[in-house]
């Protein structure tokens, strides 16, 4: 069996009863749990069934290609995203660096900037979004300003553990050369780690120009907000042109994005 | 001239690394430093150059003390002593220049190698410690495309930039092929020659350090066991260090014929 020795071939380890237990008890779960919030399979049927669909057809492609109605929140949309993600990436790099145990200047600074993310981190971005509106008024400014704070949250939260798994041996290097923390962790650290950082941008990014239709919803500017108004006229044929507008742009960029993202990393 | 002077490295969980070491260097002398795994060569080095802070005892560099000195003295120490590393520890996502160029950091304004903006003269220097080490010509090629003994003599043009007045060489062959192996030693001992570089080299390689060393230092439990001229070092000697008797695991012994 498994103690054997000298040559003789193992037999295959089973799935032991313990999986199954775990197994168990996630099914036993779920099915608790929808009980629990009335999920219902069938009424996903009705759904289908309602008049509201007929209102999708035809879409009013007049309306929908009109630059003001569309086209131009559109555009709006992808600068709230541009900015957002320069913003927040921006501040994101030097905050990494201080979050991590191997870049960090000292210990107060790793404690202080861990803190500040967390609780950074702890607000969800709609509710960043909601507050901001409430705060520098509707528009796209909000948007930009609540977006900036949600890519500093993701980007930190990814980066930061680049900086972490970061090859401290050219650091051993540069420290031993005598240069100053900020000096040393540019030239040792900052280069083994430099297309992560952009392909992390690059991908915040995509998220951003998906994030900021939904922040629209909640009146901080750009194309979402022109959903919103059309959904509250049940213009849903509009809504319809508006997304597929949508699907475009973001399929798009999503392409241009990984083709980069794989030549870098 | 560099001294120990009761020296011991106790790191954090307990394990003493350095026991009570003394030890005078003079200026321009070639001292190879052999032991087992874990005898405290590494350590010995890194608390040269404060890379590892010393418990207790004294070390000085010419006169300047490096136990417990603050983080400007630390710098002005480190960059008066290069340092030679087993795995290179080159950044290999930059060029060879770039990382020679590491070099020059204690020398130049954070803000301008931050930028990327070096001065004419730093570039200069380290084109000259590409020169010396005979690969120039590799200056904007990727670090990672290069070859391992390529690699490592990047890591020596790269201490050679500091213009140190120690050189500290970390098994610096460990990860070499055993022809490439003598070059770089080669190299490290005609950099000593030339330039009258202090350096110190930690080996495992008996007869390598039997070539290339003139005085040996032997390490056993972070202890200093034997400290002479090479031409001394009997085969009993190595036994003594290594507290066991000598395999043909810690021989080189390049193209089969093992050196004397």
């Amino acid at each position: 069996m498994n103690g054997e020795s000298a040559g003789g071939r193992p037999t295959r380890p089973r799935p032991g009863v313990r999986t199954w237990a775990v197994v168990g008890v996630i099914v036993a779960y779920t099915v608790f749990a929808g009980r629990q919030v009335d999920f219902d399979l069938s009424t996903f049927w009705n759904v289908w069934s309602n008049p509201l669909w007929e209102k999708f057809w035809p879409v009013p492609w007049d309306w929908v290609l009109d630059r003001h109605n569309v086209l131009d929140p559109l555009v709006e949309t992808f600068q709230i995203a541009v900015v957002a993600t320069l913003v927040g990436c921006g501040l994101a790099l030097p905050l990494a660096f201080t979050m991590s145990p191997l870049t960090s200047p000292n210990r107060p600074t790793l404690v202080v900037s861990r803190s500040v993310m967390n609780v950074v981190r702890a607000v969800p971005d709609l509710f960043w979004a909601k507050l901001l509106v409430t705060a520098v008024g509707i528009g796209a400014f909000a948007g930009s300003w609540a977006l900036s704070v949600f890519s500093l949250a993701v980007m930190v939260k990814l980066f930061s553990e680049t900086v972490d798994g970061a090859d401290p041996r050219p650091l051993e290097a540069a420290r031993a050369s005598g240069g100053r923390h900020l000096a040393v962790v540019r030239t040792g650290v900052l280069p083994t780690v430099l297309p992560e950082y952009v392909a992390y941008a690059l991908y915040v990014f995509e998220l951003n120009i998906r994030a900021s239709v939904v922040l629209g919803l909640v009146g901080a500017g750009g194309i979402g907000r022109v959903i919103e108004a059309q959904r509250q006229y049940f213009r849903f044929d509009r809504v319809l042109g508006i997304l597929m507008l949508v699907l475009v742009v973001v399929f798009v960029i999503e392409q241009v994005s990984v083709a980069i993202r794989r030549r870098l990393v | 001239m560099i001294r120990f002077d009761d020296v011991s490295v106790t790191y954090r969980g307990g394990v003493r690394a350095l026991r009570n070491v003394d030890l005078r260097i003079d200026d321009g002398e070639f001292v190879v430093v052999v032991g087992l795994s874990g005898a405290g060569k590494s350590t010995l080095l890194r608390a040269l150059n404060g890379l590892v802070p010393a418990t207790s005892g004294s070390i000085t560099i010419d006169g300047t003390e490096v136990v417990g000195a603050g983080s400007a003295e630390l710098r002005t120490i480190r960059s008066r002593i290069g340092m030679i590393f087993q795995t290179f520890n080159l950044v290999n996502r930059t060029s060879v220049l770039n990382n020679v160029l590491m070099g020059r950091l204690a020398s130049v304004p954070a803000w301008r190698s931050t930028i990327g903006l070096w001065p004419a003269p730093d570039r200069e220097i380290a084109m000259q410690a590409l020169e010396r080490v005979g690969i120039v010509e590799k200056a904007y090629v990727r670090a990672a495309n290069l070859s391992g003994g390529q690699q490592q003599r990047v890591g020596i043009a790269r201490a050679l930039a500091q213009e140190p007045s120690v050189m500290l060489a970390d098994e610096p062959v460990a990860a070499l092929d055993p022809v490439t192996s003598r070059q770089v030693m080669g190299d490290l001992r005609r950099i000593n020659r030339e330039l009258g570089i202090t350096t110190l080299v930690n080996l495992h390689f008996l007869d390598l350090a039997r070539e290339f060393g003139r005085r040996l230092v032997g390490l056993r439990d972070g202890e200093v066991v034997f400290d002479g001229d090479i031409s001394d070092v009997t085969d009993e000697t190595f036994r003594n260090i290594y507290g066991r008797a000598i395999t043909d695991d810690d021989l080189l012994a390049v193209d089969g014929e093992p050196s004397e």
